[in-house]
């Protein structure tokens, strides 16, 4: 187990930068995932900490060793691909005791004892002398693990590892791999595309685009505290709303206007500046709900789809020429063409910059930006 | 003509496999069409084997000219013939030797071809497309229009008339490089960066994992690396003067030779040229799965 400080990290491929400037310090044995669509340098991220690919710039330590030009088999790293990897033509325990018997740094007794061991915590025991060809899509990638766990590395890195399961086996699978960790405590950074597996399993998510890292936090506070529009939009099924208005001041208080609403904002940092100008209002499909009748803070909006999700009922709203979502009670009596009256959750309400996405205001008032930001430059 | 029957052939057989899916109609009209496309292949079959089989003929036969149809009836003499060729005029030294030499250039060509598409596939250095280009390029400059240079290469290293002189030139092949390459493309990148990350070497890799993956591509390859040199003919002709170390196929032309009358033995010839025939056709019968599988991955 070791901690991991990338500084200044970029890559080029032939001119296209794929990873821009990344500074990331991952702690002894934390499980970070590092989350983002697809071509947004997380993969390369990874490939790049495990010396697969060569840094362009910058430096990646290891403890206090500079790894950055270290060949990938000298790094101590165990990774695991979305497609396994497994030698087809091997048993899945010679596909395990491959990698060690290579290393050369194990005896025979002691590949026996962690073979036994890694199989009875994967449960691959009665597997063992089968090829990949006869496993199913869990069990192989089980077998990868095994070969992972058998290194005892340093540091895990696992690309998409789950992508290539069906849903119900990835989210078990899912725990399985938390399990795991807190077992063996290993230093792990996992690569993956989804955002609930990236928000369940991470003690730190990091959300990457455009090859740069936009927000390192733990779940919850990426979920109400994104730094940028970016992670507000990426993080959340459905995403964040966002609608453009305009700040106002009305008296001591501050509102968001839009064509066809006031929204009142709870006193917060960021507000005084924001005022007079424009901005984006992020609202949460959970943060707003259908009012029983129309007040002074609800504003109306009419229906134009209505999803049942069974413990839901998501609506497709309009208001004026803006769009947006909301989780309302199930059983909700409306249909598509209905003119409801809606009200927020003037605790979920964030603001953007209308130019750089950036975020200026939170209305969860107990927090504010700073503290993100202390907790993004030390994890 | 080959090419255009396939061509036609596949087509015919892709039009079959769309129609016939419901009426019997259909199914008539598929089974008409198959049976046009075995007659057609059944003579354009014929018409290959055709030279073989009056070869085969004339070996059984005492003076072995055909002047007319009565002639192609089977001799009695094929096992006096055969046995003539083998152990009278020696025949079985060329063979043994073009077996030596085959044997030779498959084992050294497959050494050099895997080593050389692991670095081409596996490995990152400066210009590695067009040090593969250039390898390819070699396909433009066959043996024969090296044959001056190659010669006073060969000779001057004190390698002519030796068993080197007819192994060591066809050690590098650019087909099998592009064969082994296109198949190792096809092995998942993945496999080579586990391995990169757990800490096996590059040999180790290619002997453990390449290897037994690319098992019938191997065999492929070197069916038809060892048909291709049991076949030289011109370079041994050239760079071999000593009778004992010559190859069958020249040796075809010494059997000619030992004709004393001045007339040529063509029965003895067609007896050597069924005996040179027999080595490849056994690995053909043999390999002929691995071979097809060989040849969809060049396609590819």
């Amino acid at each position: 187990m070791t901690d991991l400080t990338l500084q200044g990290v970029r890559k080029e491929f032939d001119g296209v930068v794929a990873v821009k400037n990344i500074d990331l310090h991952i702690p002894d044995g934390a499980f970070v995932t590092v989350v983002g669509p697809s071509g947004c340098g997380k993969s390369t991220t990874l490939r790049l900490i495990a010396g697969l690919e060569q840094a362009t710039d910058g430096m990646i330590q290891m403890g206090t060793q500079d790894v950055t030009g270290v060949e990938p088999k000298d790094r101590d790293v165990a990774m695991v691909f979305q497609n396994y990897a497994l030698y087809p033509h091997m048993t899945a325990r010679r596909n395990i005791t491959f990698g060690m018997k290579a290393a050369g740094d194990f005896s025979d007794e002691e590949i026996e004892r962690q073979v036994a061991e890694a199989a009875a915590v994967l449960d691959i025991d009665d597997l063992l002398d089968r090829k990949p060809g006869e496993l199913s899509g869990g069990e192989r990638q089980r077998v990868a693990l095994g070969r992972a766990l058998v290194r005892d590395p340093e540091v895990f890195l696992m690309d998409e590892p789950l992508s290539n399961l069906d849903a119900k086996l990835r989210i078990k699978m899912r725990a399985e791999l938390a399990k795991l960790h807190s077992e063996f405590g290993t230093t792990t950074i996992y690569v993956t595309h989804d955002q609930t597996e990236a928000l369940t399993l991470g003690d730190r998510v990091v959300v990457m685009n455009d090859g740069r890292i936009q927000q390192v936090d733990s779940p919850q506070r990426l979920y109400d505290f994104p730094k940028t529009r970016f992670v507000a939009e990426f993080i959340g099924d459905p995403a964040m709303n966002m609608l453009p208005v305009d700040i106002a001041r009305n008296g001591t208080d501050y509102e968001a206007v839009g064509p066809t609403f006031r929204i009142t904002l709870p006193e917060g940092d960021g507000l005084e500046a924001a005022a007079g100008g424009q901005a984006i209002l992020g609202i949460r499909p959970e943060s707003l709900s259908v009012a029983d009748s129309a007040d002074r803070s609800s504003f109306t909006a009419e229906v134009t789809v209505t999803e049942p999700l069974g413990d839901s009922l998501l609506l497709e709203c309009r208001t004026g020429d803006q769009e947006f979502k909301l989780h309302a009670e199930p059983r909700t009596a409306v249909k598509p063409g209905d003119q409801v009256a809606l009200t927020v959750d003037a605790e979920r309400l964030h603001l953007f910059d209308s130019q750089t996405g950036n975020a200026i205001y939170h209305a969860a008032a107990a927090q504010s930006l700073e503290e993100t930001d202390t907790v993004d430059s030390t994890i | 003509m080959l090419g255009s029957l396939l061509t036609a052939l596949t087509a015919a057989v892709e039009r079959s496999q769309a129609a016939g899916r419901t009426t019997s109609e259909r199914l008539r009209q598929l089974e008409t069409e198959q049976l046009t496309l075995h007659v057609l292949a059944a003579t354009v079959v014929f018409l290959i084997v055709l030279p073989v089989l009056i070869a085969a003929l004339v070996s059984t036969k005492r003076a072995g000219i055909v002047t007319s149809i009565a002639d192609l009836a089977p001799g009695g003499h094929a096992l006096s013939n055969y046995r003539r060729a083998l152990i009278g005029l020696e025949f079985w030294r060329y063979m043994l030797n073009s077996f030596v030499m085959s044997i030779a250039v498959v084992v050294g060509k497959l050494i050099v071809s895997l080593l050389a598409a692991l670095v081409i596939v596996y490995y990152r250095f400066p210009y590695k497309n067009a040090v593969f280009l250039f390898i390819l390029f070699t396909l433009l400059l066959p043996v024969p229009v090296r044959f001056v240079p190659l010669y006073r290469l060969t000779t001057e290293l004190g390698m002519g008339n030796t068993f080197f002189a007819i192994t060591v030139p066809y050690l590098a092949s650019a087909t099998t490089v592009f064969i082994l390459r296109q198949h190792f493309l096809s092995i998942p990148a993945s496999l080579v960066e586990t391995a990169k990350v757990d800490g096996v070497g590059p040999l180790r890799f290619l002997w453990s994992v390449l290897v037994p993956m690319s098992r019938a591509v191997l065999v492929g390859v070197s069916v038809i690396m060892f048909v291709y040199t049991w076949n030289q003919y011109l370079w041994p002709l050239v760079i071999i003067n000593a009778e004992s170390l010559q190859v069958a196929q020249v040796g075809l032309s010494l059997l000619r030779g030992q004709a004393s009358t001045g007339e040529v033995a063509w029965s003895m010839v067609m007896t050597g040229s069924i005996l040179t025939l027999l080595p490849p056709l056994a690995l053909l019968v043999l390999f002929r799965r691995q071979l097809l599988e060989t040849f969809t991955i060049q396609q590819k």
